[in-house]
């Protein structure tokens, strides 16, 4: 190991910023706070981008580490211990004071800490711990922290970074538990959704005894309370457990008027039995247990999963963890490793890119994994986003009738979004629709047209609802920013063209 | 229908007080709103003079202006109120017309007109609500501070809007920084708004000696700069290289103000 000595902080900043970069999540999204009297900061439910890097990627926050010291081996990560790379490690100090001069210049919304593991997941933690204390109560920051819960970490620890964090996240690393096992030996799947449930209960415990506290729902819950599904983390023992804590906040927040004082909220519920926040008397309850939700991501490309064994591993984080996004990271082989997969040029970006897509559709749009892939099909279109995809190969129903079909219908045409979706569904209470306005709204009709008629009548009359005809059309008017990323492909390797590329045939 | 009747052409200041008084005189004006024109004067353009049609100036004044704000927030929506202070921050001749014309229908609709996107003057003030929206979601995320004086700390910010988004920017930044002494200044405006550490806000049009004095307190600082320069080189990953998506999110014409695209 090669150890800076004496590094300045500028060194210290390129190695460790450096060391974090492989990690996705920069969003700081999902909790709106107030800025506060006597403090800086405050925070914004939409989350806020900063800057875009090289890569394209957003930078929202300072993500950090807070050192890239580690005990650990992982096979895929740049920071094993048998790497030969430079070592630095921050203090606290310094991580408050970038935090803050960087806040207030606005390069940034706040800090995403992360860590190699330094002794011992709990003396890691500890670290964290300390500086995100003292940025909370010494430099009386309010703005947005993300921070990570080391695997292995006892729950008094994850529940202290909580209690400061907006939100936490630990990562899955990868798909299933056997990547796991053959590439980070020293982690295991259970030392992994140990913190997440703890992390996933707390986050409940608060909403329910201190309100959102300016947090909201994830998009994933907000969907299947929309389509009456079962809600995310529900057995019939939490919604009898919620029914009743129901009734005492109600007893709670009745009598404390709109201004809680935080020492009435803590003196209602002495005596709560089994809850999984052990330390809320003792802490700043202010901004409530991880307001934002938690986070986790894993590694795409690097051991053998399917496209549909990743999504139904995502649908189920959603389901049973409450989840707010899950983060996928086309894998880069930094290590040259002998036991991954030799990655000939670019990192499957456009795979990535898909997988992401996919997501969007089960968050906000009720699409469920099966819908999209099976075990027969179990790969995305590389060619296609997901959802122009499966409405190929669903043709049967559409055309879809703008001024009639229901929001959910809405939903499910390629180019119509959430917003452009509602915006339909209230703008034909007011007067007739047409192809300008549906422009307005937002729907992009370059994709649309092939799917939709309004008041009975499709866009131009010489489209026709034919596979081939479509896709042809979709991929010529394809300007998509990740083309030519990933997979090197030509047109010609597509299966729907014959062997001498002859696109004539569909004209 | 009187086709003979004259159009009524009500001139102002091309300001967001200016667009509100003139709506407020042509809405109590009782002539008919078929025939009712609002054009704000811009030094850009010279004036385009129709023969067939009566000229009408405007004053601006703040009462005037504050009493169509509070008719709409009190007879349509807080949503209509949001369209229409969004829209009149618009850079854009016609936008008087549109929100002329939406608040009529908006006077016998209700909350629901901020959705009846068939009726063309609706959709304009929606599109332009949408490009002041964005506009100044770009600069709360593009803005760059530097420290100009250390004791008291005094932060400066400057920026180039297309349209009059320096209030919704000074809000934002007054709730994230109460206690902070800050100046944003619009070059393309020429106006500034000035935050005390008392939370004290102001937003004026500047004079041009005023103008430049700031311009001279836009010294070079170095320290962090360079620390965050440092920063954002070393988060990109070279393997997912692609400047072009780079772009998409920030365009370039963003990036003037914007510390670490400067050399």
């Amino acid at each position: 190991m090669i150890f800076k000595e004496n590094a300045t902080l500028q060194e210290k900043l390129a190695i460790l910023a450096d060391g974090a970069k492989y990690d996705v999540a920069c969003t700081s999204s999902g909790v709106s706070r107030k800025g506060r009297k006597g403090e800086i900061g405050n925070t914004s439910a939409s989350g806020i981008c900063h800057s875009f890097s090289a890569d394209g990627r957003c930078i929202s926050l300072l993500k950090i580490l807070f050192t890239n010291e580690c005990i650990y081996n992982c096979k895929y990560c740049v920071n094993r211990c048998s790497n030969d790379i430079p070592r630095a490690t921050f203090t606290p100090e310094e991580v408050c004071t970038l935090t803050m001069e960087f806040y207030r210049r606005n390069y940034i919304e706040g800090l995403f800490l992360s860590s190699g593991i330094v002794e011992s997941p709990d003396h890691t933690m500890e670290l964290i711990c300390q500086t995100l204390h003292a940025l909370r109560t010494i430099y009386r920051f309010n703005g947005y922290i993300h921070c990570k819960a080391i695997p292995g970490t006892s729950p008094e620890l994850v529940e202290e970074a909580g209690w400061y964090a907006d939100r936490m996240s630990v990562n899955l690393e990868f798909p299933t538990a056997k990547g796991l096992r053959e590439l980070a030996p020293n982690k295991t799947r259970e030392t992994i959704l140990t913190p997440m449930q703890q992390i996933q209960n707390g986050v409940r415990e608060s909403r329910e005894l201190l309100g959102m506290k300016g947090g909201n729902q994830s998009a994933y819950w907000y969907t299947q309370k929309r389509l009456g599904r079962a809600l995310p983390g529900d057995t019939e023992k939490e919604k009898l457990l919620r029914e009743k804590d129901k009734d005492r906040k109600k007893v709670i927040n009745k009598g404390t008027s709109e201004e809680k004082s935080p020492e009435r909220q803590k003196a209602a519920f002495t005596g709560v039995n089994g809850t999984a926040l052990t330390r809320i008397k003792k802490r700043d309850i202010s901004r409530g247990f991880v307001p934002s939700g938690q986070s986790t991501q894993m590694i795409i490309g690097a051991t053998g999963e399917s496209d549909y064994e990743i999504m139904a591993v995502t649908e189920a984080l959603y389901q049973n963890f409450d989840l707010k996004r899950v983060f996928y990271s086309a894998f880069i082989n930094v290590n040259q490793d002998s036991t991954l997969p030799a990655v000939d040029g670019q990192p499957p970006l456009r795979r990535e890119h898909r997988l992401y897509q996919a997501d969007f559709l089960l968050r906000y749009y009720g699409f469920r994994a099966a819908d999209l892939l099976s075990e027969s099909r179990p790969f995305f279109n590389t060619y296609l986003d997901p959802k122009c995809d499966w409405a190929l190969g669903h043709l049967e129903q559409f055309p879809v009738e703008v001024t009639k079909a229901d929001y959910q219908t809405l939903l499910k045409v390629p180019g119509i979004g959430t917003k452009s979706a509602s915006r339909i569904v209230k703008a034909r209470r007011t007067g007739m629709l047409d192809y300008q306005s549906l422009k307005a709204m937002g729907v992009v009709m370059k994709r649309a047209v092939y799917f939709i008629t309004c008041h009975g009548k499709m866009m131009y009359s010489f489209l026709k609802i034919d596979e081939d005809y479509i896709t042809r059309n979709l991929l010529e008017n394809d300007r998509d920013v990740m083309k030519g990323f990933g997979e090197k492909v030509t047109y010609k390797q597509l299966s729907l063209f014959d062997d001498n590329g002859d696109m004539r045939a569909f004209s | 229908m009187d086709i003979e009747r004259t159009v009524q052409i009500y001139r102002c200041e091309d300001t967001v007080d200016g667009i509100l008084s003139a709506i407020y005189e042509a809405g109590i004006s009782g002539y008919g709103h078929d025939y009712i024109r609002i054009e704000p004067i811009r030094m850009d353009s010279p004036a385009n003079l129709s023969l067939f049609a009566e000229y009408i100036d405007v004053e601006t004044e703040q009462e005037k202006a504050e009493k169509v704000i509070r008719a709409v927030y009190e007879k349509i929506s807080a949503r209509a109120y949001t369209y229409l202070m969004y829209a009149a921050a618009a850079d854009a001749p016609d936008r008087g017309d549109a929100l002329y014309q939406f608040l009529v229908h908006g006077f016998s609709m209700g909350d629901r007109v901020c959705d009846a996107f068939s009726i063309l003057s609706v959709k304009r003030v929606f599109e332009l609500k949408r490009a002041v929206g964005n506009e100044s979601h770009y600069s709360r995320e593009f803005m760059r501070f530097k420290e100009v004086s250390r004791e008291p700390r005094l932060m400066l910010a400057t920026f180039e809007p297309t349209h009059r988004v320096l209030p919704m920017v000074m809000e934002h930044f007054r709730d994230r920084f109460p206690g902070e002494w800050f100046i944003i200044y619009d070059k393309h405006h020429l106006e500034a708004g000035f935050h005390t550490a008392e939370d004290e806000l102001e937003i004026r049009l500047l004079t041009t000696e005023e103008a430049e004095r700031l311009e001279a307190l836009s010294e070079k600082e170095e320290d962090y700069v360079a620390l965050w320069k440092t920063f954002f080189h070393a988060i990109a990953i070279e393997e997912r290289k692609n400047e072009k998506l780079q772009r998409n999110h920030m365009p370039l014409h963003y990036r003037t103000y914007v510390t670490e695209f400067i050399e």
